[in-house]
């Protein structure tokens, strides 16, 4: 059976793709059925009949839309601002000397071990002092600087194989410390960089406990969601379209982006290897 | 076109010093092949006029002006490095042009400055395509094409034949020498290949353990070495060492009438001849070699053989077709052509 993987295998992977799915497809269900047949579960064929209704009223009932390009201004910034960041700080890390840079570097790395959570009352009393409090920034600056203790870490382990000879072509070809970095480090890791920052937009976009914290009048949809979530109405139907909204994006990005984590070094300096 | 001139150079890594007091001048225009074995140094050399290695101590001055610690790009060299180190996102045409882009040039002179590089090493061709999609002979071009591209006043080659195959190198050697009777540039050159220094050179610097060991031209190093490890060094196949003695101002060799007047106190040394030295054949009696292995390269042929006591030699015979593995033949050369050297390995010069 060479060439095929035995039965038991796919019938194992199958049932749990199963598992997975079927909350996704209960969501889908009763986001188009109206709530008065789903009370008992989503599952019940006692009455079926389909409706866009919820579709429709959600977008009156609460500031989804609002909500929505909240938070692609949010992902998309913090995005950015983790990509075009990241590369930097690693190549300053391994290619050039400064003072304090191993020192420098093992704090930021360590910032993996702080959970979000010990930082977020510090944070908070730092922010009204500043007058941040429902300002972008509030989430902004941590989103960023959070994540630079993976993505420096990730993108640095990338450039530890990056050919130092280009480095050093560079140097006798004119480029300075930053110029090197725009035209021959950056150009050859673009692979790690949108490793960096696909897992980057998915965090952000999905991010709950800094936005609910620090923002008021603007909230992304994670946090609308739990709005919406904790009221006492009965809005199994329109929940389920916000939870659809929410999930659809990251879900896309993850689709359309999948093969970039799967992609490896792409650098060669032309040498037969 | 540039003088370099390296006074009291020296480089170490923490405590370990790599280069020790090492002063060399290199001419106007010549051809210079720094030569070692690897670990001499002689990389490292080179990275320290390149600018891309801190000096520890000494000067290293380019026309006369000290350059310690100027920019490679200020001080007017191009390098040509061992995996060429061509940028893989940049066409052939971009990664020549770098240089003059980084420099500000207008696109037109940048493309008129390709153009002519790329007409005189006939990679005009390839100028659309990737590193990533030509041969190893290829990128060495191209990576030559961004070094003659600016015009620098020194090249300098970090081994840059080592990873062609042995036609290649060859071939790209005989356009390296062309390329420097073209430009009438000074180049200095790193290869632990003793034939590419050989042939391309002006002038070899043989290193070794971060000193130098002779510097000369390739004849002087050939016919005059100064010790044993540059005499074993230069020349292929490499120099063979016999052990002898010196008793009372005379060279004795064990199963081998052969004797000569040295000076020196009593004690072991070494007799060096080349292969190409040595006569097969009757009457040329100096020693008996047994035959182990015959290797005909068409135009002559080497024998691999042992003495009686062992010692391992390589002889030409040329004119000698028919020989084979367990002849023992007798060989001889001729006193002029011998070498003699001291247990230490330093040079014993014949008393005339």
């Amino acid at each position: 059976m060479i060439g095929r993987a035995p039965f038991w295998t796919t019938a194992l992977v199958g049932i749990v793709a199963l598992i997975w799915i079927v909350p996704i497809l209960g969501i889908v269900v009763t986001s188009i059925r109206p709530p008065s047949e789903v009370t008992l579960g989503w599952w019940r064929l006692d009455q079926v009949s389909f409706t866009l209704s919820a579709w429709q009223r959600v977008w009156e009932a609460y500031p989804l839309a609002n909500a929505f390009w909240v938070t692609a201004q949010l992902a998309g910034m913090a995005t950015i601002a983790t990509m075009l960041l990241t590369p930097a700080a690693a190549y300053a890390f391994h290619f050039l000397k400064f003072p304090f840079r191993r020192l420098l570097l093992i704090i930021i790395i360590n910032a993996f071990v702080l959970p979000q959570q010990v930082v977020i009352i510090p944070l908070f009393q730092l922010w009204r002092e500043l007058g941040l409090i429902d300002n972008f920034l509030s989430v902004l600056i941590p989103y960023v600087g959070m994540s630079f203790a993976w993505s420096i870490f990730l993108v640095k382990n990338f450039l530890e194989d990056f050919p130092r000879e280009l480095i050093e072509a560079a140097k006798i070809d004119g480029c300075g410390a930053l110029s090197t970095f725009r035209h021959v480090v950056l150009p050859n890791t673009l692979s790690p960089v949108f490793a960096v920052g696909i897992l980057q937009f998915l965090w952000t976009w999905n991010a709950l406990l800094l936005p609910m914290l620090y923002l008021r009048s603007n909230v992304p949809l994670p946090v609308l969601l739990t709005r919406v979530s904790g009221t006492y109405d009965v809005n199994w139907d329109l929940r389920s379209v916000a939870a659809i909204v929410t999930t659809i994006v990251p879900l896309v990005i993850f689709l359309v982006f999948q093969r970039q984590f799967a992609s490896g070094s792409q650098t060669r300096t032309g040498a037969k290897e | 076109m540039a003088h370099v001139e390296l006074a009291g150079i020296s480089k170490a890594y923490g405590a370990v010093e790599v280069i020790r007091d090492l002063d060399l001048a290199i001419e106007d225009g010549s051809f210079t092949v720094f030569v070692g074995p690897s670990g001499c140094g002689k990389s490292t050399l080179l990275r320290m006029i390149a600018g891309l290695e801190p000096i520890t101590g000494g000067e290293v001055r380019i026309n006369a002006r000290r350059v310690n610690e100027a920019e490679p790009i200020e001080r007017g060299v191009a390098m040509v490095f061992q995996n060429y180190a061509l940028y893989p996102h940049m066409t052939v045409e971009q990664n020549i042009g770098f240089s003059l882009r980084m420099a500000g040039l207008s696109k037109s002179a940048i493309s008129q400055h390709v153009a002519e590089a790329a007409r005189s090493l006939q990679i005009e061709p390839l100028l659309k395509r990737r590193p990533a999609e030509l041969s190893g002979g290829q990128r060495q071009r191209v990576a030559i094409g961004r070094a003659i591209v600016r015009q620098p006043e020194v090249f300098l080659f970090d081994e840059p034949l080592s990873n062609l195959d042995a036609e290649l190198r060859v071939s790209m050697r005989v356009e390296i020498a062309r390329l420097h009777q073209r430009l009438g540039s000074t180049m200095i050159y790193v290869t632990h290949d003793q034939t590419e220094a050989m042939t391309l050179a002006d002038k070899i610097v043989v290193m070794r353990a971060g000193r130098i060991e002779q510097a000369g031209s390739p004849d002087d190093l050939y016919e005059d070495p100064a010790n044993s490890f540059v005499a074993g060094f230069i020349g292929s196949p490499r120099m063979n060492f016999i052990p002898a003695q010196l008793r009372a101002g005379r060279l004795e060799v064990a199963g081998s009438p052969f004797t000569a007047a040295l000076p020196g106190a009593d004690g072991p040394i070494q007799l060096g001849i080349r292969p190409e030295h040595f006569t097969v054949g009757e009457g040329a009696a100096g020693f008996s070699l047994t035959v182990d292995v015959v290797e005909n390269l068409g135009g002559t042929r080497f024998l691999y053989g042992t003495l009686a006591d062992g010692t391992t030699l390589v002889v030409e015979a040329r004119d000698r077709p028919g020989l084979k593995a367990g002849d023992v033949v007798p060989i001889g050369f001729a006193p002029e052509r011998a070498y003699y050297f001291d247990a230490d390995g330093a040079r014993i010069r014949k008393a005339h």
